[in-house]
């Protein structure tokens, strides 16, 4: 991993010893090979089974397990789809060096918070995580979109990290640790009286992470932030840094308060349904197709927060969620790439302007329409067995908890929902328009969509190697540690 | 719990509160980051105190890491309001309204 950040830092000084002529292609690549070499490193390890089984718990600051590298593996190829995507779309821009540099940081970031295991190192990692972003968010300068999005987006990122440390440092007053294990251990034994500090930690975790992850309520940034930031950073936002929220959610806040013994799960299951609901809904009223996906990726964190809060009830759950985090991140950040290739060719992703797109770009069209399948759950694409289980695990939990089923209703009807929005899109690109010739589309974005289809397809009709991935990343819950 | 921990620990809700307050309520950039860092200050607060009363310092060693860390990010977001300054020739993100939907 560390290759991410030695080369991160190197690629600013290569460009002033170069006297800033570097193309963007040198740096792109420079930060692909680094990107890449990382996530054939993780890949060899999973491979290799050379790594220890799913643990939440380490004495140490990070731990090399299944679990984060789940995330690693997600986080980086969604890296390697925002590099790529950038190339033709940055052209315009000043400091090619600067903004790749940038997204190598950012990425060393959500690798790290997918592996620490002490809430120092993971806040330290949030951070590293964060801060390029809200710089790339506002890269193109002299434009106001981006300009307004960068700004909202680090006021609410700010305001999400000042109340991850104020519950970090609950935290570490109730169990005088930093451990993310004696965290919890603490707070299951802690003397009663310090309970309402212990409770209050965990809510802030919760809203602290819920606004990187876009749950209801803490949603209002999200929408403007994607729609105005460029659109790979658009990417790398909603793919990458959401499911940095949701590694340390899943090792936090749900070993935490499966520790508190609390009633927690209903609140969860309410902020899934509100954020299934809001989001899908919200997507459908849309006329920008940027913006829609927004929403739309709004009700899919609802999704995965399904297997969150019946996590403690079936250890499919988990799986679920972990198995739809991998798949999410590869279909939303196709369908953002596609939006980049459509921006770069017609400047706009208004809905009326992509009319015919079907016929004036096919491949990109047609990687953004299998993309948008997979996210509605049509089989046999790879969404529909992420959804299938989480929607499984749900209804399997009805025997413990009276509203599991309700989820799994929610889930299936707002499914349903998302399928009219995302058909609109394919009509209009498919069904209306007419005599659009055939345009160049920029060969970075066709290299994308080939991979996403292959992707999405391929673990659509054989997606065993996936599942069994995912349940092999589950944490084991009450790993000995509570007593 | 010890009743001087105590006095520490109500200041550092108390400017939690302030903190929220100051966000909900406010409008100007500015403002609102001055929010954000009283909230920051706050947990500082906090983990001092608490170290104060633990056998090891443990906190007062994250407090440096913390204060470290919003010092990065206040110089980007203050980067990002004169961006924006320049731009709209204002800082009340209420007239922001490149965006909606």
């Amino acid at each position: 991993m560390a290759i991410l950040g030695v080369v991160g830092m190197i690629i600013p000084i290569i460009s002033i010893a170069r006297k800033e002529r570097g193309s963007v292609t040198f740096y792109a690549a420079i930060a692909f090979a680094a990107l890449f070499i990382s996530l054939v490193f993780v890949l060899s390890q999973v491979w290799s089974e050379n790594i220890s089984p799913a643990a939440i718990f380490s004495d140490d600051v990070l731990v090399d397990d299944t679990f984060g590298s789940l995330f690693a593996i997600a986080m980086l190829i969604v890296s390697i789809f925002t590099v790529i995507g950038s190339l033709n779309y940055i052209r315009k821009q000043a400091n090619p060096a600067i903004y790749f540099s940038l997204i190598l940081l950012s990425s060393i970031g959500m690798v790290l918070v997918a592996y620490s295991t002490d809430l120092v190192m993971l806040f330290v990692a949030w951070e590293l995580m964060s801060l390029p972003t809200y710089i790339l968010a506002g890269f193109a300068k002299k434009n106001p979109a981006s300009n307004e999005a960068a700004l909202k987006y680090f006021l609410f990122g700010a305001l999400s990290s000042a109340i991850i440390i104020y519950g970090i440092s609950l935290a570490y007053g109730v169990t005088g640790s930093t451990n993310i294990g004696e965290v919890i251990q603490g707070f299951a034994t802690a003397d009663a009286s310090l309970m309402p500090l212990a409770l209050l930690s965990v809510g802030l975790f919760i809203a602290g992470f819920g606004f990187k992850m876009g749950l209801v309520p803490f949603h209002m940034w999200l929408p403007d932030t994607y729609e105005g930031a460029p659109t790979p950073i658009t990417t790398l936002l909603a793919a990458g840094t959401k499911k940095a929220g949701f590694a340390a959610a899943l090792r936090i806040i749900v070993m935490g308060a499966v520790a508190l013994n609390l009633d927690w799960t209903a609140a969860l299951g309410v902020i899934a349904v509100m954020t299934m609901i809001v989001g899908n809904i919200a997507a459908i009223m849309q006329k920008n197709l940027t913006r829609m996906l927004a929403y739309s990726s709004i009700g899919h964190a609802g999704y995965i927060l399904i297997g969150l809060a019946i996590a403690p009830y079936t250890s499919l759950g988990i799986q679920g969620s972990l198995l739809h985090i991998l798949n999410h991140a590869v279909m939303k950040g196709a369908a953002f790439i596609a939006a980049t290739g459509i921006i770069i060719v017609l400047a706009t992703t208004h809905l009326d302007k992509i009319k015919g797109l079907g016929r004036r770009m096919p491949i990109t069209s047609l990687g953004l329409v299998i993309s948008l399948f997979a996210l509605a759950g049509i089989p046999p694409l790879n969404g529909f067995w992420s959804k299938l289980i989480l929607f499984g695990a749900a209804i399997d939990s009805g025997s413990v908890i009276w509203w599991g089923p309700w989820l799994a209703i929610a889930g299936v009807l707002t499914s349903a929902l998302s399928l009219a929005y995302y058909g609109w899109i394919t009509r209009k690109m498919y069904f209306e328009g007419e005599k659009e010739k055939r345009v160049k589309e920029p060969k970075s974005i066709i290299a994308v969509m080939i991979f996403a289809i292959i992707f999405i397809v391929g673990f659509g009709v054989y997606p065993e190697p996936l599942i069994h991935f995912a349940e092999t990343a589950v944490p084991a819950l009450n790993s000995g540690l509570i007593p | 719990m010890s009743n001087e921990l105590i006095e520490f620990v109500l200041v550092s809700v108390a400017l939690l509160g302030i903190g929220i307050y100051g966000l909900s309520v406010k409008r100007n950039a500015i403002r609102m980051l001055f929010a954000v860092e009283i909230i920051v200050n706050a947990a500082n607060l906090n983990l001092i105190a608490f170290a104060r009363f633990m056998p090891h310092s443990g906190g007062q060693t994250f407090a440096l890491f913390s204060i470290a860390i919003a010092a990065a990010e206040v110089a980007i977001g203050l980067a990002l309001i004169i961006v924006a300054y320049r731009m709209y020739q204002n800082v009340d993100i209420a007239d922001f309204r490149s965006l909606k939907g």
